[in-house]
């Protein structure tokens, strides 16, 4: 298959970096969206086939609760305010909840039995609980481990490409 | 421990020592600060003075008016911020560079450790810790991978990718591959370097801090920003998330959960607001 992510952008490319707490919606043919190094971290992509739009979530922790005030400035900072407003900003471009097809990426974890510092699988069950509440499924997941991950959607192909740190190769997550 | 050793002088592009490091933070330590001493020291190095007027003169550093010499730098920002910037820009020197060996891209180890001394930063604030001196563990905290880097490139990067998976964590990896890992190297070349007896332990023991006794505080603090800096993103190169969990660091220190959640939000924060760090470049 040819490469289709990470490749130096055409002229007529729109590239977007997600930063940590943020979210960016698009419905440019042309955008190129990217979360540069997810650790624990959750990257979130969804994408409505039938209108061509989708976004990208980089949330950072699991529940909003332990800071409502922030999550107030930035709700994309938690999970569970993250994904509320990813899909409330998707709907604005035309996006319908039953189309939308749901990538995740990130949630790497240490090597820690005790579950001190286990914030991103307490990000990734945010997420499936979250998820399984409004009856929704996961299209394509790469989650976990003890690797830091690039995660880009490009709007024009509908496909959502991962790049794991410290190898050269890409893989295409989900295509529409 | 002569095989220790031996690694450290096989290397043969070391960086020069940052030893102005070490002479800062002693300087700092007095009771009354010198600043003629610090001025003077700082002003030696023409490239770093010229490089600190520039981020004192950036948009970033808020000032109201342009700086033209170090002396009215110092009496406009403090000791303690002109010490922090001359900290990053000689730790960006030493640890900008590619670590293939490790899987890691020109920047991203830098990244990492910056990112760690703006979380040791947070947390010594909020703990009432020497600052400067958390901030500058944190931020060599990996140098001893520039040491064991050669060694590992090539031929051993395919055990490398396979530790975690393994039940092996990182450390553990250099430890059976080499017979040495950085955190050790690390404190033995800081140690070199005459940095203070409490940093070089702190980095030494900085995967498993209540070995750092008695200075196993400041072990914690280390530990501690360098898991954020991981859970930010922060953490490149071959299966760097294959660290061991300490919980009891979390005892040590008297700190609950929740607070470190607050950490990484505080820690993230900074990140944004410092202009001194690599942006990301895909």
């Amino acid at each position: 298959m040819p490469s289709l992510c990470f490749k130096k952008p055409p002229v007529s490319e729109k590239r977007l970096v997600i930063g940590v707490g943020a979210l960016e919606v698009s419905k440019d043919p042309g955008a190129v969206l990217t979360i540069f190094s997810l650790g624990s971290c959750l990257g979130v992509a969804i994408y409505d086939p039938v209108v061509r739009a989708g976004g990208l979530l980089h949330a950072m922790l699991p529940d909003s609760s332990i800071n409502p005030a922030r999550a107030g400035e930035r709700p994309a900072m938690f999970v569970d305010t993250g994904l509320a407003a990813l899909f409330r900003a998707a709907y604005q471009l035309g996006a319908e909840k039953h189309r939308l097809r749901i990538c995740v990426a990130g949630a790497s974890h240490f090597m820690d039995d005790s579950g001190f510092f286990n914030i991103g699988q307490r990000n990734f069950q945010q997420f499936t609980d979250i998820l399984r509440h409004h009856g929704l499924a996961i299209a394509a997941q790469e989650v976990g481990g003890f690797v830091s991950r690039t995660m880009q959607l490009r709007i024009g192909a509908g496909a959502v490409c991962l790049k794991t740190s410290g190898q050269n190769s890409e893989t295409i997550l989900y295509r529409s | 421990m002569q095989i220790l050793d031996d690694y450290i002088n096989k290397v043969k592009s070391l960086p020069p020592a940052p030893r102005i490091l070490a002479q800062l933070l002693t300087l700092l330590n007095d009771a009354e600060i010198d600043a003629g001493r610090i001025v003077d020291l700082i002003t030696f190095d023409p490239g770093l003075t010229a490089k600190l007027l520039q981020r004192c003169n950036s948009a970033a550093a808020g000032l109201a008016e342009p700086v033209y010499d170090l002396r009215q730098a110092v009496s406009l920002m403090g000791f303690n911020a002109i010490y922090r910037m001359v900290a990053t820009v000689v730790g960006e020197g030493i640890l900008g560079s590619a670590q293939r060996g490790y899987g890691i891209s020109s920047g991203e180890l830098w990244q990492h450790c910056a990112t760690a001394g703006l979380a040791a930063k947070v947390i010594a604030d909020k703990l009432g810790a020497e600052t400067e001196l958390v901030f500058t563990a944190a931020l060599l905290h990996d140098i001893g991978k520039i040491v064991l880097n050669g060694f590992l490139e090539g031929a051993y990067e395919p055990a490398l990718k396979l530790t975690g998976v393994s039940g092996q964590s990182f450390l553990e990896a250099e430890k059976s591959i080499l017979g040495v890992e950085h955190a050790e190297i690390g404190g033995r070349l800081l140690a070199r370097w005459n940095f203070p007896e409490t940093l070089v332990k702190a980095v030494w023991h900085h995967h498993d801090p209540a070995r750092a006794c008695p200075h196993q505080q400041l072990a914690g603090y280390v530990y501690l920003a360098d898991l954020i800096a991981h859970c930010l993103g922060q953490g490149q190169g071959y299966q760097s998330f294959a660290i061991r969990g300490r919980p009891e660091v979390l005892e040590m220190l008297e700190i609950s959960p929740k607070e470190i959640e607050d950490f990484v939000i505080q820690t993230a924060l900074s990140v944004e607001m410092a202009n001194w760090i690599i942006p990301h470049r895909s």
